[in-house]
């Protein structure tokens, strides 16, 4: 191979890494039902060379000087700071997913082929390495289906099971939707400019409308983003969680990388409106995706949901980038691109440690449901820590590492309250603030209901009541999540540095890390000398007083039992109320008995919503779809083989006509 | 070092010199005598020299909660500038609003999970109200503040308190922190911090399990919420008037001190004479705060 112009030899570590999950995809095929530690060790090897990569490596290209049958596109990878970015965060999330799997993987041994798991796992991350590293439409699209076709045999994983098979459909389809809509925009992309490469594509104004949206809404379709968010909620729950926290940290941001390399970096398609289309989607898949979660009771769906939330949040960042870009303001950009960007790698770690935790309680309970959970952090103090963490970090607390990007959003809000043009702009960012705090309390609803309900209290059901601490494996992955959570919130600078690099591609300017002027570290340590000094103080003012141990108090009735607790339906009640028109919330209640009224024999209460999105937009659209496939379609493919010759022919005659038109 | 000093005796008198003041004056409208003011100091010190009963539910998060929160109440005591004294900028860079907003984000976080640990019925009401409160008022919280930083051009709550504002979006803006605070603090019309009934009770119900020094922690960690509410309301409304920032910086100080306790002896006659709100129309009560940042919005962009 030939690879004369490559600084650093990233491409010699970035190929070793490939080569390493490559080694697995095959490997997998073969020992099928292995349990052999050979694949984590390899994986995790994998992984960290990308992260090296990631850390170490310089901007460059590499063309593989393979026969050239795409036409004019060659085999090309670039490296760029912003290709780093994203290698990072796919090697950070591979290392404790290759530790927590094998403790996983055994309690679902039965219904996997965990090879083939293992396998589709290291071709996920090899595709994903060649998104964020494809220099042309051509490499991009064939990674990118690699992506999407791989990650759908993971949802598959479990195919033995009916729901699990329609929700890996459901994502297909998604994901074929979502192709269908970047093809076209690639295609046309590249009928403008005569080019596949993503370099020489310099497209504005009313020329770029057509292909900006169309790649727009294929990238839209694979983040998740409101209104193309229904699958996530369907194949996350359906996958093994290893694969969840790789699926919603990662894949779903190779979405998010495409936007900035297409829309935000380099003015390749700079579109009028797009900026503005992505605050908007944005603002409402944040409010959609975290209200939804508030709804649920699988904790699995829950966090599906609130990767909309964040999918949403990173694209307001996006958003406001690209209109700093479009009205001048050089801060508005960087301040939009660094809370994209630092969202992306915050929202990877906390949330695969979420669904790690959430993997590791299915494991030890076999339960999705929350309402049969409780009590789960005397049983699991490990894993329940480090859920409580993520739950910080994800509604942005400090001194997480959420609170670190939603900061840089804030401010890129207020910059743009600041130095907007015409007042309505000024008021729709300070409006845009209000937003974002509504949709920070609403995530603090959601995980205060997600932690309160499975870790504390009293367990809601005997799995519950004997779960044990998951094994090393799965607590070190974890463990590892929950230090970045906190590590990359305390010492932002840390990542604020090599992010400042990324944000550098918009052009000279302030460094971002000038602007982030919260000294967290002293806070912190300010914080544990006041806690340490107030222990002491209250240990030694009470000190020969005795600490008793007691029931809770049940005002008088009797045993305290689980049912007494609150419920995740009704912990979320009063907040799902509040927003009921927008998914028609009824709750139904049931009294029977004589004196009903104050004495009920029998009492039950339902809850019921309707997500409209679903029941009024997609039902119709998808039986619509069906109607005609069995009427129309059925005619023209009817199974006549003179019906299909006849189509042949037409076929060639037109390609006739076009040949001799010229 | 002065400035230390007071701030100091700020965070350890104020707070539960407001709560005495607070209760005398509801005692007396009610014509009891009522308690000493200085009864909650008494009542602090009593529950500290206690021993404690924890449930045998509870977890760590029970025990550590109110210690945590407790720390984290007085530093943002300390940060923000209720009061109207602010740390010297060699000492503290500058306390960014939402630095103060989400500190106390993360002790209400810890404030739910403690109150849901200990397994009791009570908790569990609470903390789903306390969550439902906070997302009424944080989005009315952050427009308010946000459109003041919009005025001063800059979200250092000091810078934001040192710039003139427009006497109404001051007007506005106190009263959307007024409502906020009553409702962040589980006084009237939203909770009865008085009773003891599961109806209407949102921040007794988070802390029924507490006893002992818990008890004692706790109480003062949102004593000193309720002044950093009150004391940013009081702030705020001095400013209607505009020669207030002319005044030199002692003048500032005891006038703020005199607001805090004015809408403290305010809200005692309103707890006096309202009755508490159904909780179903609680809600209708709190999007007024929402409504007046909402306007003061409007005339901060416009102007």
């Amino acid at each position: 191979m030939d690879i004369p112009d490559i600084p650093g030899g990233f491409a010699y570590w970035c190929g070793a890494a490939l080569f390493a999950w490559l080694i697995i995809t095959v490997g997998g095929l073969y020992l099928r039902r292995s349990h052999s530690l050979f694949f984590p060790i390899c994986f995790a090897l994998g992984s960290l060379l990308i992260l090296l990569c990631a850390i170490l490596g310089t901007t460059g290209t590499v063309a593989l000087p393979l026969p050239s049958y795409l036409g004019d596109a060659g085999i090309t990878f670039t490296n760029d700071p912003l290709s780093r970015w994203f290698l990072g965060i796919i090697g950070l999330v591979g290392i404790p997913v290759a530790g927590f799997s094998p403790g996983y993987f055994r309690h679902l041994q039965e219904r996997i082929a965990v090879g083939v798991v293992w396998s589709g796992l290291a071709l996920l991350f090899i595709s994903m390495v060649g998104v964020v590293l494809s220099a042309n439409a051509i490499v991009f699209m064939v990674a990118w289906e690699l992506m999407a076709l791989s990650s759908f045999l993971l949802v598959a994983s479990e195919h033995s099971s009916r729901h699990i098979r329609h929700a890996a459909l459901v994502y297909l389809g998604a994901t074929r939707a979502g192709t269908a809509f970047l093809m076209a925009g690639f295609l046309w992309a590249h009928q403008l400019t005569g080019s596949w490469a993503f370099a020489d594509w310099h497209l504005t104004g009313v020329a770029a409308i057509g292909p900006a949206f169309l790649i727009l809404l294929g990238l839209l379709t694979k983040a998740g983003s409101w209104p193309f968010h229904l699958w996530l909620p369907i194949a996350h729950p359906a996958a093994p969680a290893p694969v969840s926290a790789v699926m919603s940290g990662v894949m779903i941001k190779t979405a998010i990388y495409a936007m900035i390399r297409l829309f935000v970096i380099g003015d390749h398609l700079s579109a009028p409106y797009l900026g503005v289309v992505i605050l908007l989607l944005g603002a409402i898949s944040a409010f959609w995706g975290v209200l939804f979660a508030l709804l649920q009771h699988d904790l699995k769906r829950l966090l599906a949901y609130s990767s909309v939330e964040n999918i949403g949040i990173i694209m307001m960042g996006i958003g406001i980038a690209i209109v700093g870009r479009e009205m001048a303001l050089p801060a508005l950009a960087l301040l939009g691109l660094g809370a994209a960007l630092l969202h992306t790698l915050n929202h990877a770690i906390f949330k695969s440690l979420l669904f790690l935790g959430c993997g590791a309680v299915d494991a030890q309970t076999h339960l999705r449901d929350v309402e049969y959970m409780g009590g789960l952090l005397r049983r699991m103090p490990w894993t329940g820590a480090g859920f409580i963490v993520g739950s910080a970090a994800i509604c942005s607390l400090p001194p997480m590492n959420g609170f670190v990007s939603e900061w840089l959003l804030y401010n890129g809000f207020f910059e743009l309250a600041l130095h907007g043009p015409t007042a309505i702009v000024r008021l729709g960012a300070i409006l845009l603030m209000g937003w974002l705090a509504l949709v920070g309390a609403l995530a603090l609803a959601t995980f205060t209901k997600a932690v309160g309900v499975v870790f504390l209290g009293l367990p809601r059901s005997a799995a519950a009541e004997k779960a044990v601490e998951a094994d090393k494996g799965m607590l070190a992955a974890q463990l590892a999540l929950a230090v970045c959570c906190a590590l990359f919130g305390v010492l932002a600078v840390l990542v604020l540095q090599p992010l400042g690099q990324v944000t550098a591609l918009l052009g000279p300017g302030k460094a971002l890390a000038t602007y982030w002027t919260i000294p967290l570290p002293l806070l912190v340590i300010l914080l544990v000398t006041l806690v340490a000094a107030i222990t002491l103080g209250v240990v030694w003012l009470a000190r020969g007083r005795k600490t008793e141990r007691y029931i809770t108090w049940e005002c008088g009735f009797g045993t305290l039992n689980a049912r007494m607790q609150y419920s995740a339906a009704s912990f979320a009640q009063p907040i799902v109320r509040l927003f009921g028109g927008l998914y028609h919330y009824v709750m139904r209640i049931d009294r029977r008995g004589q004196n009903k009224r104050h004495f009920p024999d029998e009492m039950s209460a339902e809850m019921t919503h309707e997500p409209y999105l679903e029941t009024r937009v997609y039902s119709p659209l998808l039986s619509g779809i069906r109607r005609l496939a069995s009427s129309f379609l059925l005619l023209l493919q009817g199974g006549s083989i003179h019906q299909y010759l006849f189509y042949m022919l037409l076929v060639l005659a037109l390609l006739c006509w076009v040949g001799v038109r010229g | 070092m002065i400035i230390l000093l007071l701030i100091i005796c700020n965070i350890l008198f104020i707070p539960l010199l407001l709560i005495g003041v607070i209760n005398k004056i509801k005692a007396l409208l009610q014509t009891r005598v009522g308690a000493p003011v200085l009864q909650p100091f008494y009542d602090i010190v009593k529950f500290l020299r206690k021993g404690e009963t924890i449930s045998e539910t509870a977890s760590w998060v029970f025990i550590w909660t109110p210690r945590v929160t407790l720390g984290i109440g007085i530093m943002a005591a300390a940060l923000v500038p209720w009061s109207g004294l602010q740390l010297p900028p060699a000492w503290w860079p500058a306390t960014n609003l939402l630095l103060a907003l989400y500190l106390l984000g993360m002790s209400k976080f810890l404030g739910m999970l403690a109150a849901m640990d200990t397994g009791s019925a009570f908790g569990g009401l609470g903390a789903s109200r306390e969550a439902t409160i906070s997302v009424l008022v944080e989005p009315a919280l952050l427009i308010g503040l946000g459109s003041l930083a919009v005025g001063a051009g800059s979200m250092d709550l000091a810078a934001i308190y040192a710039h003139p504002m427009h006497p109404l979006v001051a007007a506005l803006i106190g009263a959307a922190l007024l409502i906020a605070a009553l409702a962040e603090l589980s006084r009237m019309p939203v909770d009865d911090p008085t009773t003891h009934l599961e109806l209407t009770m949102v921040h007794e119900a988070m802390i029924l399990e507490n006893s002992g020094r818990n008890l004692a922690l706790t109480e003062y960690a949102v004593a000193l919420r309720s002044c950093i509410y009150f004391g940013l309301a009081a702030q705020t409304l001095w400013r209607v008037w505009p020669g207030f920032s002319e005044q030199s910086s002692w003048m500032q100080y005891l006038a703020g001190l005199g607001g805090l306790f004015a809408l403290g002896i305010a809200v005692a006659i309103a707890e006096g004479v309202l009755v508490k709100l159904n909780w179903r129309r609680v809600p209708n009560f709190l999007i007024l705060a929402t409504v007046f940042s909402l306007c003061a919005a409007l005339l901060a962009v416009t102007r």
